[in-house]
């Protein structure tokens, strides 16, 4: 990927990022097991999740990633987060950064949502004193005022979305990771996330997007990358790359 | 070849004071967390955590005490034996925790990066204000007993620190091999019984045969053990307060702390070999 004048920093550079993972048949985590068939090796299919993918994301850009199912989009993003490590290549992330990974970052069911929201706040790098400046902020975005003190295993789906993203949205980030965030919530909820991106976009940050939803990514993205069983199968413009008749499994 | 330079998460350009008082105060927030999880949902809630080890004691006390007549060896049978139930049961509370830790927050792990060890961490230290509860306790029958409290009692904070060293190199060997074996858990579960019953918690170590005294005080806890029963127990006689020193030569104490030493040493290394993998292993 060239970069335009040099002035310009990139946010997130992938570098021949390649990653399988070892799925078992059946997998054998007993003890009993591991001394009966001490030497075999466990029968397992190497899943090539990502394979020698590269891209570069710059600053203040809104960047799509999208792809079928089992293409790799979310086992990149998480390489991205550093959640997981790559098996070869490199992942550079300028600035700080926060996820938000498949519906809800870790919420503990049996906690209350004012408990959950001090825990994930924390993780994602808030100080005691700007967690307790925009604690309101995080709840009446979520829109849960009536249900903060509720465990989390008696909200809906839905509920737990709003709050996750409300949490992910108050970090002082730079650059801001969306795993299907369109798949719950209700329409004037999505509105606002629009209007919040809208904000960031001024702001200068860079979003990440992936999404199932070419409505979506048209609408929001400026530039998009397609994954297909791994590899990229298009990267550039919105306009370019979604312009054509989509293909039926995007 | 694998690297990842992940310039964000405030790594770069953030002094390291920053980020370790971050670190303590994310390990603050997950240990009170987990100690309000513990008894949620239980009507006595907080005070399980003193009533366990008091009914154990009850139990003990009237089996080997009375049944028994290990009481008529000394009037500090009973303290002795308070002393030894809630100093294992720190131990064990604290290893097994620390153990599941990391499988009980998996989602945790595959939604967020953050430095891994606060969880195991923090499961410890969890068992650690449930230990500080019961130490009250203990305080209490001390003072009944009317012991003089002595200055050389603050030794027993760096023969804790020892026993937490001990402990936290445990919870993070058995927390990653958890992550691959899953059984581990009840291997471990055996083996606390069998530690429990090794160790001289409710015999006097002095009715061990001599070889056997030497090979119980290889163990980290029953060195701290005896060296508190030692410090606060010590108008007791002298047979019921044979410490490690007592028993391997003047610096007999150095093979217990190597032995922890060397089992914090292990847990370390082995977590951090493996921590990478544990979004997608767990």
């Amino acid at each position: 990927m060239v970069r335009g004048t040099g002035l310009s920093v990139s946010a997130i550079e992938v570098v021949d990022v390649s990653k399988a993972f070892a799925v078992p048949h059946e997998r054998r985590t007993t003890l009993k097991e591991h001394f009966l068939h001490p030497w075999r090796r466990e029968a397992a299919d190497v899943q090539r999740a990502l394979d020698h993918v590269s891209l570069t994301i710059e600053e203040g850009e809104f960047f799509g990633i999208m792809g079928p199912n089992g293409s790799g989009k979310s086992t990149l993003l998480k390489i991205v987060a550093g959640i997981y490590a790559p098996d070869s290549g490199a992942v550079r992330v300028n600035g700080l950064l926060s996820p938000f990974i498949e519906l809800g970052v870790g919420f503990n069911p049996e906690l209350s949502g004012r408990d959950n929201v001090r825990i994930n706040a924390t993780l994602l790098g808030l100080g005691k004193r700007e967690l307790d400046e925009r604690y309101d902020a995080i709840v009446e975005f979520a829109e849960l005022h009536r249900y903060i003190d509720r465990k989390l295993k008696n909200y809906s789906s839905g509920m737990q979305m709003r709050l996750a993203f409300a949490i992910a949205i108050q970090v002082d980030f730079d650059v801001l990771l969306l795993d299907e965030v369109f798949a719950v919530g209700d329409a004037e909820f999505q509105q606002k996330c629009i209007a919040t991106f809208a904000e960031f976009r001024e702001a200068g940050k860079t979003i990440v997007l992936v999404s199932h939803d070419p409505t979506a990514v048209r609408s929001l993205c400026d530039r998009v990358l397609v994954l297909s069983n791994g590899v990229v199968a298009a990267v550039g413009a919105v306009e370019d790359v979604l312009a054509e008749p989509e293909p039926a499994d995007v | 070849m694998s690297r990842v330079s992940s310039v964000g998460h405030r790594a770069v350009g953030v002094p390291w004071t920053r980020r370790a008082r971050q670190n303590l105060r994310i390990l603050q927030v997950i240990a009170g967390a987990e100690f309000k999880l513990k008894y949620a949902g239980s009507a006595l809630g907080y005070a399980w955590s003193v009533i366990k080890p008091l009914s154990l004691f009850t139990v003990m006390y009237l089996v080997f005490g009375r049944l028994f007549g290990l009481n008529e060896i000394s009037p500090y049978y009973g303290v002795s034996l308070l002393i030894g139930i809630v100093l294992f049961g720190f131990f064990s509370d604290a290893t097994s925790l620390g153990m599941t830790s990391l499988v009980a927050r998996q989602t945790l792990l595959q939604k967020l990066r953050f430095p891994r060890i606060v969880i195991p961490v923090a499961a410890t230290v969890t068992a650690g204000l449930t230990f500080a509860v019961n130490a009250v306790v203990v305080a209490g029958f001390v003072a009944w007993k009317q012991i003089t409290p002595q200055v050389d009692w603050l030794l027993i904070v760096p023969l804790l620190a020892e026993l937490y060293v001990f402990i936290l190199g445990i919870a993070l060997v058995l927390a990653t091999l958890l992550v691959r074996l899953r059984d581990i858990g009840q291997v471990w579960e055996l083996a606390l019984q069998v530690l429990f019953y090794a160790s001289p918690v409710i015999y006097p170590v002095g009715y061990l045969p001599p070889f056997a005294r030497n090979l119980v005080f290889v163990s980290p806890f029953s060195q701290v053990l005896q060296d508190i029963r030692a410090l606060v127990l010590y108008p007791d006689l002298p047979g019921n307060t044979i410490t490690a020193g007592d028993a391997l030569g003047e610096y007999g104490r150095l093979i217990p702390i190597a032995v922890a030493l060397g089992v914090f040493g292990l847990g370390l290394w082995l977590f951090r070999r493996n921590e990478q993998w544990f979004a997608e292993r767990v």
